[in-house]
């Protein structure tokens, strides 16, 4: 600030300082405007007014042209508004785009308030700025701040001032017009004399702070551009490092010590509600709940059929059931739960023809293509399909045809995926069919068509 | 009506009355233009009144505990706050509301009045502004602090990222918000800030030491008043006015959006942002009548911000408590027209749920307390104003809490109930934003021009030769108590 101290350091300048122009100072706007209008009468051109608060009718009383700033802050604002669009056009609609419930990309009614928002960014900086830009602000050294009456202007007075550089300006007319208007006082406007440039102290402590202001920023840029070896600076830890257990850990929070949980008994997943209808299954579950312990009811309803089967085999004795070892016994259906009709007869025939009859067969005898072929490769590790036909097939109920199915059996893999429950239950009946067709005897044959029998069955008895 | 305030405090003069043909005037006690800046000048230049320090004192020491506590929040995680399913908007957001709405009224008075031609406005508008900044501080620093890692809050802006090689979702009414409050926080800081231009020039052509004269030197820019710059000033004022109006409107109205455009009972509704924008009005002018009776008061204002300033301000709380009002009664309207069961389930739940009091709470203090101000001695009367202001920040606290809290807390899915219960640190963090908030008005009192003294002298010339019936009121509301005349001087 050199108006600072301006009287001090005046004093010391050897040279004479300028004249710059006329100020005279007035008690209230009134005399003001009546001296301005007088001023502007007698042709000057360059003169100002300097006021505590805009006086209403200084720029007729002063000649002063209105000024453009309107329309810097009318594109200013249109800038804003384009710079808006443009930008969520781009981000959301070009470079990125985010696909939410199928709205359109780009320019939508959603990107008013954006819009809006920068468009009065825009234009309200630009204003003000725009108004220090056209005011010529900031200027720290300024003729009138020589004077210390001039301290009043921002208080109670009111001056007004010709500049010496208007074409018609003469010092001693000038000073003849403002005596005559009525002035506090009249004093003549000096340059400020005092020296304009920075001490040599304040730039090289600019300059430290500036370039120790850069060492950071040098420390990162570094880091960001080298390879190191040393593991990674967590200056902020993100989630770099997670408190948490992962599976088959140990915790001390669990009295069992497992970090892994159990299911909650009573339990049903979302999804998995068919898993406890018989249709779904070949066997009742609430019949294997009945027998059972209540822990062992929840692993069964939850668990897969292995734990099942397992848990059958030590619940439920074998009893009049094939000898131990065997596959252990589930409350199998007895009773198909689909109806024995022609069309799931025929369902059951296509299906069986395409899944199954490749190893059993198109009679059931085990006698599929794929079982011929390993047959005569003699395949040591081949286990040869059984023939539907055994009588140990015969007695099993229809439920366990079913869970066979779905479940696989020896080297029978599980067809659950390839075939839905009612296809499977349509190739149980089909089975069925084929199993009482292949074992009939004449008595089976209605009375009345037993003469259309021609020919007996080729022998091939089981 | 005289004698009820005046009885109160001498200094008092009342200027309240309406009558016709008769000019009430703006400022009491024959000021001259000399008197205006001695006045508002020695706010900053006689040594601060015990009470200031005091004050101080205690708003920094909550302002440092505020601090504290953010970096314990980037310490520890967001979990020592009370956010938990289902309620994770918890009072981060409510506060985040709270202070954004009182940071309306600052930019509302400078500029929707000024562009009314309310020259009332010019003793109140500089301290209200302040109050706007300071207010949008407070607001801004919760969601910074909300969204984590306050470290990566820079992500809420559309930067060009090396790490991430995307940009944000600009159909988020979030990312609105992000965009609406930054600029009105920067659109109010350069509102305010060229306010003060001309001011902070009377400041450094009084200063007594070089250090005043060079910090007030620099901040005023080097400011003459020259009536060619008054021009563009004065012109570049009304365009600052005429964008923060709409401004003004708009962000509260994008905060809403945060609410209204999700799908939650209680919050998906069309009248938020009308709702909100007359809420947050009204805790503004609240909040300028709680910070300015003191100050009026500790500062000897009374006749620059007078009886009819704060008479103004409480009838504007009045209306805009009474449109509050009129929205909590149209949301039970829409509920039970909507034929909605979530929405009248949320609002039977608001009224008489498990946040019942909260509810409660928030009706009386906004829409009851604000009635009486039917009554012109309950405007008049400082005690009693000052009194039913701060029931209005309680209750526009709770409104916001009672929109957040109780929707989030009991949605479509009554298996995800919850009671929210804020933890200590909840508290002293919202306790800790008053000091900062306090403490930055109180440093803004010390250092800054309190009241626009060039515009309440704009205003004094204009009424100088527009009308000399203001000045004979003056004079005859004046006569009636001769002792309280011109104290000032």
């Amino acid at each position: 600030m050199n108006n600072n101290d301006h009287n001090v350091k005046s004093n010391k300048e050897p040279r004479p300082p300028k004249a710059c122009g006329w100020m005279a100072e007035f008690e209230n706007e009134h005399d003001l405007l009546h001296a301005a209008e007088k001023v502007r009468d007698a042709g000057y051109t360059k003169t100002d007014a300097f006021t505590p608060f805009p006086v209403h009718g200084i720029d007729h009383a002063l000649g002063i042209k209105p000024t453009i700033l309107p329309f810097i802050v009318l594109c200013a604002g249109l800038t804003g508004l384009c710079t808006a669009l443009l930008m969520q056009w781009w981000m959301n609609g070009v470079d990125y785009k985010y696909i939410i419930s199928g709205k359109p990309f780009g320019i939508t009614p959603a990107s008013i308030p954006v819009s809006f928002e920068l468009t009065i960014l825009f234009s309200a900086f630009t204003s003000v700025l725009g108004m220090l830009a056209l005011n010529g602000l900031p200027r720290f050294s300024n003729p009138v701040f020589t004077n210390a009456k001039f301290d009043r202007a921002t208080n109670d007075r009111f001056f007004l001032y010709v500049d010496a550089t208007d074409k018609y300006y003469n010092r001693e007319s000038v000073k003849e017009l403002l005596s005559s208007v009525h002035a506090n006082s009249l004093d003549e406007v000096m340059e400020d004399s005092t020296p304009s440039e920075l001490p040599r102290s304040i730039l090289l402590g600019a300059l430290l702070i500036v370039l120790a202001g850069l060492i950071p920023a040098a420390i990162v840029l570094n880091m960001r551009a080298s390879f190191s070896d040393l593991p990674r600076w967590h200056v902020f830890f993100d989630m770099d490092f997670q408190p948490k257990k992962k599976p088959q850990q140990t915790t001390t929070i669990f009295k069992d010590g497992r970090t892994m949980r159990p299911q909650v008994p009573g339990t049903i997943s979302r999804g998995q509600l068919d898993q406890q209808d018989p249709f779904y299954l070949g066997y009742d579950p609430m019949k294997v709940t009945s027998i059972d312990t209540e822990k062992q009811i929840y692993v069964s309803t939850v668990d897969s059929v292995a734990n099942l089967s397992a848990l059958g085999s030590v619940a439920q004795p074998p009893a009049g059931t094939p000898a131990a070892g065997a596959a252990p016994v589930l409350p199998f259906l007895e009773k198909l739960p689909i109806e024995a009709n022609e069309e799931n007869i025929k369902l059951g025939k296509a299906k069986y023809e395409i899944y199954c009859s490749a190893c059993h067969g198109y009679s059931g005898y085990g006698d599929g293509l794929v079982s011929k072929r390993a047959a005569s490769l003699a395949q040591d590790t081949w286990t040869p399909p059984s023939s539907l036909h055994l009588d140990r097939i015969q007695k099993q109920p229809v439920g366990q045809i079913f869970h066979t199915i779905s479940k696989g059996q020896g080297k029978m893999a599980s067809y659950a995926s390839s075939i839905t429950p009612k296809e499977r239950w349509s190739i149980v009946l089909y089975v069925r069919a084929l199993q009482r067709s292949r074992n009939a005897n004449i008595d089976d044959v209605p009375v009345d068509q037993r003469g259309s029998l021609t020919d007996p069955v080729p022998s091939q008895t089981k | 009506m005289a004698s009820i305030t005046s009885s109160y405090n001498p200094r008092e003069i009342d200027n309240t009355e309406d009558m016709p043909g008769r000019r009430a005037p703006l400022i009491t006690g024959n000021q001259t233009y000399t008197s205006v800046t001695d006045m508002v000048c020695r706010v900053a230049e006689d040594p601060q009144p015990r009470l200031w320090w005091i004050l101080f004192g205690m708003a920094s020491l909550t302002a440092s505990m505020f601090l504290m506590l953010i970096g314990f929040l980037i310490y520890k995680g967001v979990g020592i706050w009370g956010n938990s399913s289902p309620v994770f908007w918890a009072w981060p957001i409510v506060n985040f509301v709270f202070w954004v709405g009182i940071g309306h009224a600052g930019t509302l008075i400078s500029a929707i009045l000024f562009l009314f031609r309310q020259n009332w406005r010019t003793s109140i508008n500089r301290a209200a502004e302040a109050m706007t900044i300071f207010a949008v501080i407070c607001a801004g620093i919760y969601p910074g602090i909300h969204v984590g890692r306050a470290w990566l809050a820079f992500w809420l802006l559309p930067y060009p990222s090396l790490n991430l090689w995307m940009w944000p979702q600009f159909r988020s009414p979030l990312l609105w918000d992000v965009f609406a409050v930054g600029t009105y926080a920067s659109t109010s800081l350069v509102f305010w800030y060229m306010g003060m231009i001309p001011d902070l020039a009377t400041y450094r052509d009084r200063s007594k030491t070089p250090l005043r004269r060079f910090i007030y030197g620099l901040l005023c820019l080097g400011w003459t008043g020259s009536s060619r710059h008054w021009l563009v000033y004065e012109k570049a004022y009304t365009l600052l006015a005429a964008l923060a109006a709409p401004l003004v409107l708009s962000v509260h109205t994008v905060v809403s959006f945060d609410f209204a455009v999700s799908q939650l009972p209680g919050w998906h509704t069309t009248i938020f942002p009308p709702y909100f924008v007359a809420g947050a009005i009204f805790s503004g002018f609240a909040m300028v009548v709680t910070l300015l009776v003191p100050m009026r008061a500790i500062y000897k204002l009374e006749n620059l911000i007078t009886l009819r300033h704060l008479d103004n301000m409480n009838k504007i709380i009045l209306a805009t408590g009474s449109l509050v009002g009129l929205a909590y009664g149209t949301e039970f309207f829409m509920a039970w027209y909507s034929q909605n069961q979530y929405e009248s389930f949320t609002f039977i739940n608001r009224a008489f749920g498990p946040y019942w009091w909260a509810y409660w709470i928030m009706v009386t203090c906004n829409v009851i307390s604000p009635q009486l101000f039917w009554f012109k001695w309950m405007r008049t009367n400082v005690v009693a104003m000052w009194v039913v202001s701060i029931f209005v920040n309680i209750g526009m606290w709770f409104e916001r809490f009672v929109i957040t809290v109780t929707s989030l807390s009991r949605d479509f899915l009554p298996s995800s109930w919850g009671y929210y219960r804020p933890t200590l640190f909840d508290g002293l963090m919202f306790f800790g934003s008053f000091g900062v908030f306090m403490t930055l008005f109180l440093l803004f009192c010390r250092y800054l021009p309190t009241i626009a003294i060039s515009e309440v002298k704009g205003v004094m010339s204009l009424s100088d030769h527009a009308s000399h019936l203001e000045a004979e009121v003056l004079a005859e509301l004046q006569g009636k108590e001769p002792k309280h005349v011109g104290h000032a001087h």
